[in-house]
């Protein structure tokens, strides 16, 4: 059952794939970033992310990763309408404190100006600030603009897994490593 | 339940049965629990959740919504079980009462079990390809329908018989769906004598076939023997298609058969079948302009994606009806290959099964090592590579014949004589070979798992050889005059300590070259990895020269005790081509190591820095498993840095490596000519190293002047050497 169920969230993300039509009118300045608040931005994400992928997730698995780490999913606003999320986790895995992004999606409209970034970014300095050691998470191959993105962050390809997704595509590991925390003299 | 559900009528658009009542047992009773149900959902507010000791939020991820189509496997469909859809006539026999109808959906549903058994080989579960036909899942039922009877035995033989050998090859993990086979009816009683009832169908079609163009004048058929189908103006057709399927399938059989006798025995047989098969798969494509063109009627749709050769849709198949048996992935429905795509797949299945085939068990470690790794250029799919595994590595010896310790002592060109001293006896001589074993084995799978697996190798390979090295010292230490057997064994250590580090870095080098096969490298990390490979090539180009000298000395001293003469003098001081080889990529890689370095350090551009981390982490990632292990040695961020933080465009000027490889290139074809993939390589090698040496040339006088100049790499001539290519942007 486990095993099914980690094999559905493998990550379906299509997120930066950006299409010159129906892009939105907008100053970055305009987009409000916002940290999981509670209940009430829960239905924001599942409904992004369901948009976005063809695969939904259970509302359990949103649960598993809002409630467990609240400060580690964020929602990006634009005039009052969610346009953008992050969802991620943090815990011990083989003797490293690890960080792993599960979900990004920027609607297409929104996409291209960085706001995926800033999402990925905040995300990722919290889990520096928590202690984690590394940041991990799958992209498929195909997915250059993801693979863009991460690459521009420090993330490097780890591994490469072959048929990683159910309909044959390879995956990229990626991984994120901190630096070693600087010595406090 | 003893007794059966009452069903309503089966809806005739095709929605699932409503259940009218379930009966209760002698000890159950039914009771409506909605307002139950009802009352639970009133009783949470939105955000809470019922904790339970045992569930967690992680185990909560896996609750199924039950009723949801992409998450419910156990969901009803079309039909509740097999038997049902048998009782609804989803799959009839015979097919239809019209012989001919009945012809041609026999052959469509052959077609379409080739499609699925090519979507199977793909990576896609059994129970959602090749069984979800519904004649295959109760093969007994077709015993009436001969033709239809034989050919789904032969089928379910044939997934038995490759089921076997990719799990006696047992590296195929990430392909592990392949070989679910739970549940599944893939054991038949009498399938060993499938051949035998194909062969009778095969005749009778034959001798239908004969009598039909010898008659086709008097139209007229001897009396015994009863026309294929109703339309005598189809017969020919229909009988040729017919055979050529039946053949391809025999004759697969006897392909599989034969490549799994032991020793290689069969190899020769095999590539007969192997030809046998490649005719049949021509005709069978060439039959499929007759099916199209039978019938009145034409299909819908695009002709090229459909999953038979007469474009109409299969009777007696239902994916859906094993989706309980294709777990662990949740249901979803799988795109079966297209008939014209599966027969693509089996042409390079046979072609890669031919390569394995022609290969001649050569008992040279350093040769059969080449094989592998250019028959996997071809990316074989995992039925080949699992045959070639199986080929290579039997009853823990080399083609089931050559023990691992003979095999290494030629390998560390040891004297013949010494591949049976008793020295391997010794438990890290026992634990060297299960290491060569299992190289075999990891070098024939997957290109993304092979690499993982190799670099958690090199921990093994540096692990072998300490021990290695401390046995040798314990036992020999300062002795200077020994015995005669004692002077034997020092040279089994010497020779094999110095083969096992030559093997070390050429897995290394297999690693960090594989790397650009699978695209793990981005541009900005490409410097750094050149200048790993540069050290890697360094010790292994050492490591190989010696190695050479040492066989050479051993040759000699199995040769004729003849002077030396100045001939041989002068062969033996030239350096070996295998060694010049290795120093046309030393210089490929230490060129590219400058040239990258002087781009990042001149050009803002190229070096982008990231927010999070520095380039010294992205070394210790790329390169952990290289360091731990020590390989090389002296080896590290800092030292790295040290090389190339003074590249600039003006040192880069002064010396130009890559004429040093066009140079290397040229001289060593000659040595090669009776070696194609070398000469090859060796052309694509020449070709590098002159559009770098014109690239390193235009950087070096434009580079800090022209800002509209843009760099990059591609891999158009050699698969792990990038081609500079400059461009005015």
């Amino acid at each position: 059952m486990l095993l099914q169920q980690q094999k559905e969230t493998r990550g379906r993300e299509r997120t930066m794939e950006a299409k010159p039509e129906e892009k939105a009118e907008f100053e970055e300045a305009e987009i409000e970033y916002v940290s999981y608040g509670g209940e009430h931005h829960l239905p924001l994400i599942m409904n992004l992310v369901d948009q976005e992928l063809s695969e939904p997730y259970s509302i359990f698995t949103y649960r598993y990763f809002v409630y467990l780490w609240p400060q580690l999913s964020f929602l990006a606003f634009h005039k009052g309408k969610c346009i953008g999320t992050v969802v991620c986790k943090m815990g011990e895995h083989r003797n490293t404190f690890r960080g792993y992004i599960a979900m990004l999606v920027v609607i297409k409209p929104y996409r291209g100006r960085g706001i995926a970034t800033e999402l990925v970014t905040r995300s990722i300095r919290m889990m520096m600030e928590s202690g984690c050691e590394e940041v991990t998470l799958e992209a498929e191959v195909t997915n250059k603009g993801a693979l863009a993105l991460y690459g521009r962050l420090g993330f490097i390809r780890a591994k490469r897994l072959f048929h990683y997704y159910l309909n044959g595509v390879d995956a990229f590991r990626l991984k994120l490593l901190f630096p070693p925390p600087r010595q406090v003299l | 339940m003893a007794d059966k559900p009452v069903y309503e009528e089966a809806s005739i658009d095709g929605q699932p049965p409503k259940l009218a009542s379930i009966p209760a047992s002698d000890t159950t009773v039914w009771a409506d629990a909605s307002p139950l149900l009802q009352a639970a959902c009133a009783g949470l507010r939105d955000g809470e959740l019922i904790h339970g000791d045992n569930f967690n939020l992680f185990a909560a991820m896996s609750a199924l919504e039950i009723m949801d189509p992409k998450m419910d496997s156990g969901i009803v469909c079309t039909y509740y079980s097999i038997d049902e859809a048998i009782e609804n006539g989803a799959a009839p026999i015979p097919i239809s009462l019209d012989s001919t109808i009945d012809v041609r959906c026999t052959i469509d549903i052959m077609d379409h079990l080739l499609a699925c058994e090519a979507a199977w080989h793909k990576g896609h579960s059994l129970a959602q390809t090749v069984f979800s036909c519904i004649y295959l899942l109760r093969l007994d039922r077709t015993a009436p329908h001969a033709l239809l009877h034989s050919y789904c035995r032969i089928i379910r033989a044939t997934c038995k018989a490759v089921v076997s050998v990719v799990s006696d090859a047992r590296t195929h993990e990430e392909e592990d769906l392949f070989t679910m086979t739970y549940g599944l009816p893939l054991n038949g009683d009498g399938d060993d004598k499938c051949l035998s009832i194909l062969n009778a169908v095969e005749e009778t079609i034959s001798r239908q076939l004969r009598a039909c163009k010898a008659t086709s004048s008097k139209r007229r058929l001897p009396e015994d023997l009863e026309p294929l189908q109703s339309n005598p103006n189809l017969e020919e057709g229909f009988c040729k298609a017919l055979l050529c399927r039946l053949r391809f399938r025999k004759h697969f059989f006897h392909v599989l058969s034969c490549m799994k006798r032991p020793q290689g025995r069969g190899l020769e047989s095999a590539r007969k079948h192997i030809a046998s098969c490649l005719t049949e798969l021509e005709s069978i494509l060439k039959s499929a302009d007759f099916l199209r063109s039978c019938f009145d009627e034409s299909c819908e749709g695009d002709i090229d994606d459909k999953t038979t050769a007469s474009g109409f849709e299969p009777i007696g198949f239902d994916a859906m009806l094993n989706s309980r048996l294709s777990a662990p992935t949740p249901p979803r429905a799988i795109k079966i290959l297209s008939w014209k795509k599966a027969v693509e797949y089996f042409v390079k299945l046979l072609h890669d099964l031919d390569v394995i085939c022609s290969y001649s068990l050569d008992p040279h470690l350093e040769s059969l090592l080449r094989f592998v790794v250019q028959f996997q250029k071809s990316q074989p799919d995992l039925v080949a590579r699992s045959h070639l595994q199986l080929l290579l590595v039997q009853d823990g010896k080399l083609y089931g014949r050559d023990p691992f310790f003979a095999v290494i002592n030629k390998a560390a060109a040891l004297p013949e004589a010494t591949k049976n001293h008793d020295i391997q006896k010794n438990e890290s001589f026992l634990q060297l070979g299960m290491l060569v074993m299992n190289l075999l084995k990891i070098l024939c799978t997957n290109a993304a798992w092979q690499r993982r697996k190799l670099g958690k190798f090199l921990q093994d390979w540096r692990v072998i050889y300490v021990q290695l090295e401390l046995a040798f010292r314990n036992e020999y230490g300062e002795v200077s005059s020994s015995s005669n057997d004692e002077n034997k064994c020092m040279k089994i250590f010497q020779h094999i300590l110095l083969w096992v580090e030559e093997q070390t870095y050429w897995i290394a080098f297999r690693f960090l070259i594989l790397g650009f096969e699978l695209e793990l490298y981005s541009t900005g990390e490409y410097c750094m990895v050149y200048w790993y490979l540069y050290a890697v090539l360094i010790k292994l180009t050492e490591k190989t020269h010696l190695m050479m000298a040492v066989s050479h000395d051993t040759a000699k001293r199995k040769g004729k005790k003849k002077k030396d003469s100045p001939k041989d003098l002068a062969r033996e001081s030239r350096i070996p081509p295998a060694v010049l080889f290795l120093q046309c990529y030393i210089c490929l890689a230490e060129g590219l190591t400058m040239m990258l370095a002087a781009l990042r350090n001149e050009i803002p551009v190229f070096h982008s820095p990231s927010p999070f981390n520095t380039e010294h982490e992205k070394f210790v990632q790329h390169f952990e498993l290289l360091q731990r292990a020590c390989i090389p040695d002296h080896v590290s961020y800092p030292s790295y840095k040290e090389s190339t933080t003074h590249a600039r465009f003006s040192t880069l000027a002064m010396y130009n490596y890559f004429k040093d490889a066009q140079r290397i290139a040229k001289e060593v074809k000659s040595s090669f000519s009776n070696d194609p993939e070398r000469l090859a390589e060796l052309r694509k090698l020449e070709q590098v190293a002159e559009h770098n040496s014109v690239a390193q040339n235009v950087i070096c006088r434009l580079g800090a002047l022209d800002p509209s100049l843009k760099v990059s790499f591609e891999f158009s001539h050699h698969p792990f050497f990038a081609t500079v290519v400059v461009k005015r942007s």
